[in-house]
């Protein structure tokens, strides 16, 4: 049995550097490192194309040695509690920092790390627990109904309406946070939503 | 009696009792492996067992279709449903695979099953799905989705508001898109039977004067597991009217609690003498921990795996006092150190679990445990039978300690955080420290191995691992040997899930016939390729070979892939409803 399988690894075209030894065992055993957890989650394509030796660093590797790279699904620990436990660092979140949260009524002005949020329903909680009551974050999903408006200032220059835009989009594009009364933003000068209403 | 007559008492003897009696008997058979033996003895008792099944466990849900379901056992009361493959867990399996609940709520509705309990495991849900099971149902009571997504709080709001006599609601992991909406409003004024209520992994707005009046009018009530949006005020309200309470689910905390609430929320615990169980507690001050010490020593079972804002001296301080626990659910942070004080003090523990606070070592941490915490545990716990166990590192002298201070093993899962680790000690792999587990540890069932390991390791698991069902490899092994000396070991394996390993076209055609007596395989960037695939799929008609593909540019490209190239996902399982029609263009069925 195990013969036929050697023939076919024979058969097999292999793109390895020009000039390695790799012996057969090397070949069989696939290093961890080699898979990176790229933006399509996909692993095969690098196994594919690079050497298959463990402990080398593949041409695609971009970190140092020193950083540690990703396996996908690696630990396994699920999903879940992943999103709800765990000191995790996602690699989509680029460039994302702290920025300042007002609101209004209240004499200080605080910081938080969106980074630190998933979605709009996180975002909306660290804003309720960032002032001590609650009610803040209903105005990220559910606006008309609101005594609050969650807007901010986009790096435009301009204030939008949270809640609208895809929260990848949001957290991208937002400098900063600010909540205030309903009845103080009309007149403030929003710049319109896209969809009629 | 003599031993003449005794053996003339036969089955043809029990066929003259009449059907009635002879369900009655049946009805002490609980167990789904004793009542299919029962159901094959002869024709009437079939007839009688079909007519008499209540409960049926299903899996896989694409084994069987519903209709063949409700065919065979039309007095259904209860059904558990599993869908995607474990896996799906750690995002090795697209979002659109399948598991869909519709065609079987569809199909109970419209078979009139008097459908009361229904238990999801991954499956995808939709709020159609809740909304036509609300009304479709009227005697149902108890509905348990763990891991499960597709749905959102508008479906919650068709359950409570339809199903009249709903028991149990348990929300467990799931991905559920909250509204926001009143959906705890929706329990009618009249609703007073709940005894089980968990929506602790809802993410949004809780309409915290609705839960209190349910709570109020819910005398049975058990279980409640609140999410993070019930403050600490709300908490003590809602313990004070259910100081009944056993289980319950700890939401969120402020980090400052005023001296007179944090006092009325001890006044209010100290009254829930019946309180075994304890969880939650994600977004928690140290000093709230301390409010459940007059009941810490009644707990039998503490989970503390989501409070990743605890320190490690906070939960040691907490759970030596909880002397009578025998399931705990922890961080890594409680350290060795504080697994032997747990050690120590914890002599009911039965079960354990160490999940990791920081899986990619991003903040290089040293609070880590080690083989030292699991050596402490096996010494001082005589009860312990399941663990599971996430760590920085290994040794085989250490498993080999762990397996001769505990050989009542029935779980053994251990990840060590960096694939591919060798004993940091000799440097070596860890065959020996798991084949000592499995040599001494005659009912493990399952099993999940890490470290470097080579193909002996799997020599001993099929040597050794007679009572083996679940068994997951990842980066491991050397040679097909290696899965060749599991399929060939280890007759009582249903469930087969490996990653990253080198076995290839030789062991998975090796014996086809295997995987009739499992459940299902996985496999996924192993050296299979889609011509070893394909022959697997014509040699066993009875199977479903999936291949699931990253790329989802359609099933055109398929004819003219190279046969000798590699696949990245293999899931194959067995079905008497061949391949089924739901699949998404990123999975192949050959």
């Amino acid at each position: 049995m195990e013969k036929d399988g050697l023939e076919l690894e024979i058969t097999e075209l292999r793109l390895g550097l020009p000039g390695r030894d790799v012996t057969e065992k090397m070949m069989k055993k696939r290093g961890f490192t080699e898979m990176i957890m790229t933006s399509s989650g996909s692993n095969s394509e690098q196994c594919e194309s690079g050497a298959v030796s463990s402990g080398v660093d593949v041409e695609k590797v971009n970190d140092t040695p020193a950083a540690k790279t990703q396996v996908v699904g690696w630990p396994p620990v699920c999903s879940y509690r992943r999103k709800n436990s765990c000191k995790e660092v996602s690699t989509t979140k680029v460039g994302l920092g702290y920025v300042k949260v007002s609101m209004d009524g209240v004499p200080y002005l605080r910081k938080m790390d969106l980074g630190s949020s998933q979605d709009y329903d996180d975002l909306a909680f660290a804003l309720d627990k960032l002032f001590g009551f609650h009610g803040i974050g209903v105005a990220l999903k559910d606006g008309d109904n609101c005594e609050y408006v969650t807007i901010y200032e986009d790096k435009d220059g301009d204030w939008m309406l949270g809640g609208d835009v895809p929260w990848g989009m949001f957290i991208e594009s937002c400098k900063r946070l600010r909540i205030m009364k309903r009845s103080d933003a009309t007149g403030f000068g929003l710049q319109p939503r896209g969809v009629d209403e | 009696m003599n031993r003449a007559i005794k053996s003339r008492l036969s089955t043809s003897e029990m066929n003259y009792f009449p059907d009635e009696v002879i369900e009655h008997i049946f009805d002490f058979i609980a167990s789904h492996r004793d009542r299919n033996s029962i159901s094959l003895v002869n024709k009437s008792w079939h007839k009688i067992e079909r007519y008499s099944r209540h409960q049926v466990f299903i899996g896989n849900c694409y084994a069987i279709s519903p209709e063949r379901l409700i065919r065979r056992f039309p007095c259904l009361r209860s059904l558990t449903l599993k869908g995607k493959p474990h896996f799906a867990d750690f995002n090795l399996v697209p979002h659109e695979w399948g598991g869909f609940l519709h065609p079987w709520i569809d199909a109970l509705a419209k078979g009139r099953v008097g459908l009361e309990e229904l238990r999801l495991k991954r499956m995808v849900v939709s709020d159609e799905s809740l909304e036509l099971l609300s009304r479709s149902f009227v005697s149902f009571k108890s509905l348990v989705l763990v891991s499960c997504d597709g749905f959102t709080t508008d479906g919650l709001a068709s359950v409570a508001a339809n199903c009249r006599h709903l028991r149990e609601l348990d929300l467990q992991e799931n991905e559920i898109d909250d509204h926001r909406g009143q959906w705890l409003n929706c329990f009618p004024d009249t609703c007073t039977t709940l005894v089980s209520l968990n929506f602790a992994c809802l993410k949004g707005e809780t309409n915290l004067a609705a839960l209190e009046r349910l709570v109020a009018r819910s005398p049975n009530l058990k279980s409640l597991k609140v999410n993070r949006a019930v403050p600490l005020e709300a908490l003590t309200r809602l313990m004070s009217c259910a100081p009944q309470l056993v289980d319950l689910g700890v939401g969120c905390y402020e980090n400052e609690p005023e001296p007179e609430s944090f006092a009325k929320l001890m006044a209010a615990i100290k009254k829930c003498t019946l309180l075994r169980s304890l969880s939650g507690f994600s977004e928690v001050a140290p000093v709230c921990l301390t409010a459940f010490y007059p009941i810490c020593e009644n707990l039998t079972s503490l989970n503390l795996s989501y409070a990743a804002e605890l320190q490690g001296n906070h939960l040691i301080e907490f759970v030596q006092f909880c002397k009578r626990v025998q399931r705990l659910w922890i961080l890594d942070s409680i350290g060795d150190k504080g697994l032997e004080i747990v050690a120590s003090s914890c002599k009911e523990l039965q079960e354990l679990r160490v999940f990791p606070s920081d899986p990619h070592d991003e903040e290089d941490n040293n609070t880590a445990v080690t083989e030292v915490g699991l050596v402490a545990i096996s010494a001082g716990c005589p009860k312990l039978h399941s663990i599971l166990y996430f760590c920085k590192q290994m040794t085989n002298e250490a498993l080999i300690t762990v397996a001769r201070n505990c050989p009542n093993f029935i779980r053994f899962r251990l990840c060590i955080l960096e694939p591919n680790k060798p004993d940091p000690i000799t440097s070596q792999s860890l065959d020996e420290g798991f084949g000592a587990i499995v040599q001494a540890c005659k009912g493990l069932r399952r099993l999940s191995v890490s470290g470097l390991l080579t193909d002996k390791v799997f020599l001993y698991i099929g040597m050794y691992a007679e009572q083996l069902e679940m068994l997951s490899i990842a980066f491991a092994g050397d040679t097909d040997k290696g899965m060749l000396y599991v399929l060939n070991g280890c007759k009582k394996l249903r469930k087969l899930e490996i990653r990253d390993s080198p076995f290839g076209n030789a062991a998975l055609l090796a014996d086809v016939g295997k995987y009739e007596t499992m459940r299902s395989l996985w496999m996924s960037s192993c050296e299979v390729t889609l011509g070893g695939c394909k022959r697997l799929a014509r040699n066993a008609p009875w199977l479903n070979v999936e291949i699931i593909n990253e790329n989802e540019s359609g099933r055109m490209e398929r004819n003219e892939e190279d046969e000798r190239e590699k696949v990245d996902r293999l899931y194959l399982y067995r079905t008497v409803v061949g391949t089924r029609r739901d699949a998404p263009p990123c999975v192949t069925i050959l």
